[in-house]
């Protein structure tokens, strides 16, 4: 499928003076921050500091306290069909019986070409065989392809993904970086996730949000992602260790 | 022979024949979702629930079955909003309602005077009870009902998995929940006459367990669950009849018989 079209300097996420609290207790406070359509964007930030609540409060599973978003210069409910989603939690009995097929026939829409399974499933890097796998028995990796490959099977501008590289090991996550990077490539998506590894959000994005209860960086992870902002963003009790002119950045929390 | 030349002969044979196949497709479509959303203790609890609604009909002089759904939809709605509006954990909410309920279904019976054999059938169940007015509501709600489950399999199962997965995808996860709610309540007590209060929710949960089991896709998940649940049903019915025993006891020890022999079958498949 070719690349869509791209409107210049259309703004995927528009979020302006945005706040939530959470039994009255404000999770942030007057967040604003654009991100470019095409852009893959990460929320960095210490535990608590209201990345995952960011965007839930983007997809209106939250409800916001104050403030505006638009997504695609709409609201979501006018644009939702442009939206997917990949939670952190996608707990399930892992004996339920439901093949990959199956799961990902779920969302499929009605009249979607038949081959529209096979051709996401290798979007995502796996053999067709999967398909019949029951999705208990798929590795972590695996089932955080399944997963991405589900969410773009409807080809979604804006693709949302919550804590992505929990729980998947470093093969896993090369094959992810590959994933993401493909879909911006191919499919112009915009991607924002929310992430806790520095290192993979420094190899992949051109947008960084640094929340911690309030904004404290946005731009690229180049001009923004300094030790110094890192050590603002995690605390002192962080260690950050820069290597390669600065680009790259370990921390132990 | 001599057994189908009876039950060509006895209407209530019939009639409980034909009310236990549309429950077991009915409860065995429904348990598929149930289990997968842990939601066992759900149908426990309406069956208890309902019988307030049963011995305020009866205490009327009202047809039981008809105002017994009624009060299932009121006991499912009132779980879907307490869920949402305490916060408490589901179980909680069902355990506080369907002892509430209880309770007042036993003070409400302490008013009706003398021996209550209608009451005892709903209990424990009762082939024998089956009436005209209860197969035309057991028919038209089971059509409905499925119908509707027809629709929103998809939808409904995704929700399952993932309800914040399922919110962002479009679909009306509250309306669906609620659907699902009120139409598990009201098979649940649509199978009461037959399997009795204190059974009826058995037949959720034995056939789709047993059928998870011996499959390993969701397709063949749900068409064994609701073979396991007719022959189930078939078998306790026949059996009761031929040795008149309570309908809800012989079928909840088929169906328990039909899981242990699985189980079995299954751990030794394992072993190989």
């Amino acid at each position: 499928m070719p690349a869509k079209s791209k409107k210049i300097n259309e703004v995927a996420i528009s979020v302006e003076h945005l706040s939530v609290k959470y039994e009255n207790e404000p999770v942030f406070t007057d967040i604003t921050f654009d991100i470019p359509a095409g852009n893959i964007a990460a929320i960095l930030g210490p535990n608590g500091s209201g990345k995952t609540t960011m965007i839930k409060t983007i997809l209106d599973l939250v409800k916001k306290d104050s403030g505006n978003i638009l997504i695609f210069g709409k609201h979501l409910h006018e644009n939702r069909h442009r939206v997917a989603y990949v939670p952190q939690n996608f707990e399930f009995d892992k004996q339920f019986p439901m093949t990959v097929l199956e799961f990902m026939n779920l969302t499929k829409h009605k009249g979607a070409d038949e081959n529209i399974v096979q051709g996401k499933i290798a979007e995502v890097g796996l053999d067709s065989e999967v398909l019949s796998k029951r999705l208990g028995t798929l590795s972590g990796g695996q089932m955080q392809r399944v997963l991405i490959a589900q969410a773009i099977l409807n080809d979604p501008d804006l693709l949302i993904l919550d804590e992505p590289s929990t729980g998947i090991d470093v093969v896993g996550e090369a094959a992810f970086v590959q994933i993401l990077k493909h879909l911006k490539e191919k499919h112009n998506t915009t991607i924002l996730l929310v992430s806790h590894d520095v290192s993979l959000v420094l190899t992949i994005v051109d947008t960084v949000i640094c929340l911690n209860k309030k904004l404290l960086c946005v731009g690229s992870p180049k001009s923004t992602l300094t030790a110094k902002k890192l050590a603002d963003l995690y605390g002192n009790d962080s260690h950050i260790h820069e290597h390669h002119k600065g680009h790259n950045h370990k921390i132990d929390l | 022979m001599n057994l189908l030349t009876e039950i060509i002969t006895f209407p209530f044979l019939q009639r409980a024949l034909v009310a236990g196949f549309l429950l077991g497709l009915l409860l065995a479509s429904l348990g598929v979702i149930a289990t997968l959303r842990k939601m066992a203790f759900f149908g426990e609890g309406v069956a208890h629930a309902s019988l307030a609604g049963i011995a305020i009909a009866i205490f009327a002089g009202i047809a039981p079955v008809p105002f017994a759904v009624l009060w299932a939809v009121i006991i499912a709605v009132l779980i879907y909003w307490l869920e949402r509006k305490t916060k408490l954990p589901s179980d909680t909410v069902i355990g506080i309602l369907f002892t509430a309920s209880m309770a007042l279904g036993v003070i409400i019976m302490s008013f009706t005077q003398g021996y209550q054999p209608e009451l005892l059938s709903f209990l424990f169940g009762s082939i024998l009870t089956i009436q005209n007015i209860d197969l035309v509501v057991i028919s038209v709600s089971s059509i409905m009902i499925l119908s509707w489950l027809g629709a929103s399999l998809s939808s409904l199962t995704f929700l399952s998995l993932s309800e914040e997965a399922a919110q962002v995808a479009g679909i009306n996860t509250k309306l669906q929940t609620l659907l699902f709610y009120i139409a598990l309540a009201v098979a649940t007590v649509l199978g009461v006459k037959i399997l009795g209060i204190v059974l009826v929710s058995a037949l959720i949960v034995l056939p789709p367990a047993t059928s998870k089991m011996l499959t390993t896709s969701f397709k063949n998940y749900f068409i064994v669950s609701i073979v396991i649940s007719e022959i189930t049903i078939l078998l306790g019915l026949l059996f009761s009849f031929v040795y008149d025993l309570p309908s809800g006891a012989v079928i909840v020890l088929v169906g328990s018989f039909i899981f242990v022999l699985s189980a079995i079958m299954n751990s030794f498949s394992k072993q190989n």
